[in-house]
């Protein structure tokens, strides 16, 4: 192998949040000319230590050389100067400002003079930029505001790129990209290639890794685990190496027999909201019912229309066990249902409360005693329990959630619902942006839940487990129903996509 | 081995931290009172003086008990002095001027400043009037009120002290103090009335989708409020003995400095805790007293206040909330 340049070395990086110790003594060497993928479970440190490199966050001890000097950046600004660029994870743009902006954001002295701010010079470099990566028909003086999501997204891209940088580190930004960003990102990545610039890539999807990087390096509670390269970057080495173990082969559930009873336990009937018009769908006791689509065919409003979160305009729900109709999530929770929403953090939890403050609050009026009296002992044992039974790793019930990782920040919802008796779960996106160790255990979970005849709704943007869990699979496009598949061995994604593209 | 001893270093540091947020509000409180304890001789802890603070703490701890389920959800309420001013009207008029037994009266303040306090509360609610906004308007309302009742009344009306000698006793004052302090606590921090209004401060979406209605208990908490209000009114009412149209004036600011004093968190939440805001109403009043006891001329004693309060602020309040990834810090 022919020598490569360094470009950026890491010499014994720690930092520690608190408690947690999230990144310990890592040692990296990113070459010209590589793409090195960081890989490991939530909260194993890659988000860290990238942030840490582009300057977006401080590093506890050790040091950082770039072409062999002293490298420690004040801010992203500086970063940025030094030839380090990160398109961040969730940052996202300002939406009041315009488009150039946005891309030129903490960089407008540059382009002051006598305090007043050339933006005609500051549109032209903009558009410029995007022209480069291949985004010309956003126009830099546009309103942030009036950029659909995705175009959102390419906004942030264009702002890594302002200062032709040397390395660029993309922080999973593909979670968020549809297919023209996702193009516009490959084509920037091998053109950074090309140039024998430099690349770090973080991502959850194994195989978008695979296709991407030459080099991977695998993390894992803050320290490297292994370096792979070429031809050793396989799924198998890196599941492994990720969990620390061999994965089990029934990642899915292993039987194809798609079964349930006849015994409807919840019906939409007519319903309408939003996208999602006069549709129909019945639920089964024992059922797992998979709904996938395109995150916009109106699968997540269909998931809100069930749990009474938005009213129907038309028909109605029925939860058929009790007859009663879901007029809104308090209707619902009385009539023994659960949902756990796709957006974990905005919806699902309560990120400045402690673990076991989120796990009760479904389950206040099970906890109530005479006069109303919540005894904190029980709350304690109630949240102790489940913390054992969903294996959440947490140093207590007293931890807060926001220091845990996505995956058990997603066990301490299922946690919550868990702990009143349920029979009908709607579950949206409930594997979203989880790793693949809490993952193998949220489908073991989800078929136990099959198993004790509750009713199950998956809704997920991603195949793969659609097809491997689900009983039946409705698909949805443009708010309607396009096919219903039911479990055969020869169900392939290449079956499905026909009827939500 | 050496990992170990990092890891328990960290932890360690992190448990004294917390602790130290805990006491710091407490160390506040006992610094305060013992430096004035010094510099007044001892004079700030004569039984005249005690007394003297009993009844100031009343009116500010009285409203901190329904205030701190308001300010847990992220609400708040600005109107609450000229309620309270409103109320103290009607319960003087009620009693003085139609003669009706004090119980009535009584009720009558609870009754005016629960109505106020829910007009904030559906206004914020039901409309999606932010609480600063909706709670101004009744401010506004309540002190024209006040004002055109007080002047259609012939000015103040004045009190029968005689017949209210027991309402000013200390004692009967503490007792009342001790009863509610211990019966919102008890709400608060042992059932669901208080642990929903956390719960929504934190996150009102994800109480929502758990099949809790937010508004409701918003609203409750507001109806709490009204009611303390309504009784402090009440025995503000007695120890001034008149009620003119600035009653009650001010009573709003005095429970954001006890929130900010006892480190509640400005927008609610699961760190909020009930002693938090009690304990800063407590610590203001003694801050107050101590200051023209020491013979501080009155009108710089809100100036030193101000002051003082900066800094304890600055030592007290956890930044790190405020603190978040913004494009800003590019």
């Amino acid at each position: 192998m022919k020598e490569a340049q360094v470009f950026l070395s890491a010499k014994d990086i720690c930092k520690a949040f608190g408690p947690t110790r999230a990144l310990v003594d890592v040692n990296i060497e990113i070459a010209r000319g590589e793409v090195h993928g960081l890989i490991g479970e939530n909260g194993s440190g890659k988000s860290t230590f990238s942030s840490i490199a582009a300057g977006a966050q401080t590093k506890d001890s050790g040091d950082f050389y770039i072409d062999g000097e002293l490298y420690s950046p004040k801010n992203m600004t500086d970063a940025q100067n030094h030839g380090v660029s990160m398109i961040v994870q969730e940052m996202g743009t300002i939406p009041t400002i315009s488009v150039a902006s946005n891309i030129f954001a903490g960089r407008l002295e540059e382009f002051t003079k006598f305090g007043i701010v050339n933006f005609k010079e500051i549109n032209r470099r903009a558009n410029e930029i995007l022209q480069q990566i291949g985004a010309a028909d956003i126009k830099a003086e546009t309103m942030t505001y009036r950029l659909n999501f995705e175009d959102r997204k390419i906004v942030e891209i264009a702002r890594a790129m302002v200062c032709d940088p040397q390395l660029l580190i993309v922080d999973e930004t593909t979670t968020a990209l549809a297919h023209k960003g996702r193009t516009i990102l490959y084509r920037l990545i091998e053109k950074m290639k090309e140039e024998n610039k430099c690349v770090i890539f973080i991502s959850h999807d194994l195989d978008e890794l695979m296709s991407v990087c030459n080099v991977v390096t695998v993390l894992r509670d803050g320290h490297i685990i292994d370096t792979l390269f070429g031809e050793d970057i396989t799924l198998q080495s890196m599941r492994r190496l990720m969990v620390g173990r061999d994965m089990a082969d029934n990642y899915f559930r292993s039987d194809y027999e798609g079964s349930y009873s006849d015994e409807v336990v919840l019906e939409a009937d007519n319903v309408t909201y939003g996208i999602v018009e006069k549709l129909n769908l019945q639920l089964h006791r024992g059922e797992i019912l998979g709904l996938g689509g395109l995150s916009a065919c109106g699968m997540h409003e269909l998931g809100y229309i069930l749990f009474g979160i938005a009213k129907t305009l038309t028909g109605k729900v029925v939860n058929r066990i009790t007859g009663k109709e879901i007029t809104s999530p308090i209707v619902a929770t009385a009539n023994k249902m659960a949902y756990i929403s796709k957006e974990r953090d905005k919806e699902g939890i309560i990120l400045n409360a402690t673990i076991r403050d989120n796990i009760t609050v479904p389950s206040f009026d099970l906890l109530s005693g005479p006069m109303g009296f919540i005894s904190t002992k029980n709350e304690e044992k109630l949240a102790e329990e489940q913390i054992k039974v969903m294996s959440i790793k947490c140093r207590n019930s007293r931890q807060r959630v926001s220091e845990l990782s996505g995956g058990n920040k997603q066990k301490v919802v299922f946690a919550k619902w868990l702990a009143r008796d349920c029979d009908v779960f709607i579950l949206d996106c409930p594997t979203r942006g989880i790793d693949i160790g809490v993952k193998a255990a949220m489908y073991q979970l989800i078929y136990e839940l099959k198993k004790q005849g509750k009713g199950v709704i998956m809704i997920s943007e991603e195949l793969p487990e659609l097809i491997g869990m689900s009983d039946r699979i409705v698909l949805m496009k443009d708010g309607k129903i396009t096919k219903e598949i039911a479990r055969d061995k020869s169900v392939t994604e290449q079956t499905v996509i026909d009827y939500i593209i | 081995m050496e990992e170990r001893d990092i890891q328990k270093e960290l932890e360690n540091k992190a448990k004294r931290k917390e602790l130290l947020m805990n006491i710091l509000p407490f160390a506040g409180l006992i610094l305060i009172t013992v430096f004035f304890i010094i510099v007044t001789k001892g004079r700030i802890l004569r039984v005249d003086n005690l007394a003297n603070l009993v009844n100031s703490m009343f009116t500010i701890t009285l409203a901190s008990c329904g205030a701190v389920f308001v300010y847990a959800h992220g609400g708040l309420d600005f109107s609450i002095g000229s309620t309270s001013g409103l109320a103290q009207f009607i319960c003087i008029f009620m009693i003085m001027k139609l003669g009706l037994p004090v119980p009535l009266g009584i009720l009558g303040a609870v009754f005016i400043a629960m109505a106020a306090c829910s007009i904030v509360g559906l206004a914020s609610i039901k409309l999606h009037i932010h609480p600063f906004v909706a709670s101004l308007c009744v401010k506004n309302i309540t002190a024209g009120l006040l004002s055109v009742l007080t002047q259609k009344a012939g000015g103040q009306i004045t009190l029968d002290y005689s017949r209210f000698k027991i309402f000013n006793s200390v004692w009967l004052k503490g007792m009342v103090l001790v009863v509610m302090v211990g019966l919102g606590f008890y709400l608060f921090e042992r059932t669901k009335l208080g642990k929903i209004q956390k719960a929504i401060g934190g996150n009102s979406r994800t109480v929502e989708q758990a099949g809790i209605s937010v508004r409701k208990y918003k609203m409750l908490a507001y109806m709490v409020l009204g009611f303390c209000v309504g009784i402090a009114a009440f025995f503000q009412m007695t120890r001034i003995g008149t009620v003119s149209s600035s009653s009650g004036s001010g009573l709003e600011f005095d429970i954001m400095i006890a929130m900010v004093l006892g480190g509640f968190p400005m927008s609610g939440g699961s760190a909020a805790k009930f002693r938090q805001f009690v304990l800063g109403g407590i610590t203001m009043t003694i801050l107050t007293n101590g200051l023209t006891m020491w013979g501080l001329d009155v009108s710089y004693v809100s100036l030193v206040k101000g002051l003082l309060l900066i800094v304890l602020v600055s030592v007290s309040y956890d930044r790190s909330i405020m603190k978040q990834v913004s494009i800003i810090s590019l």
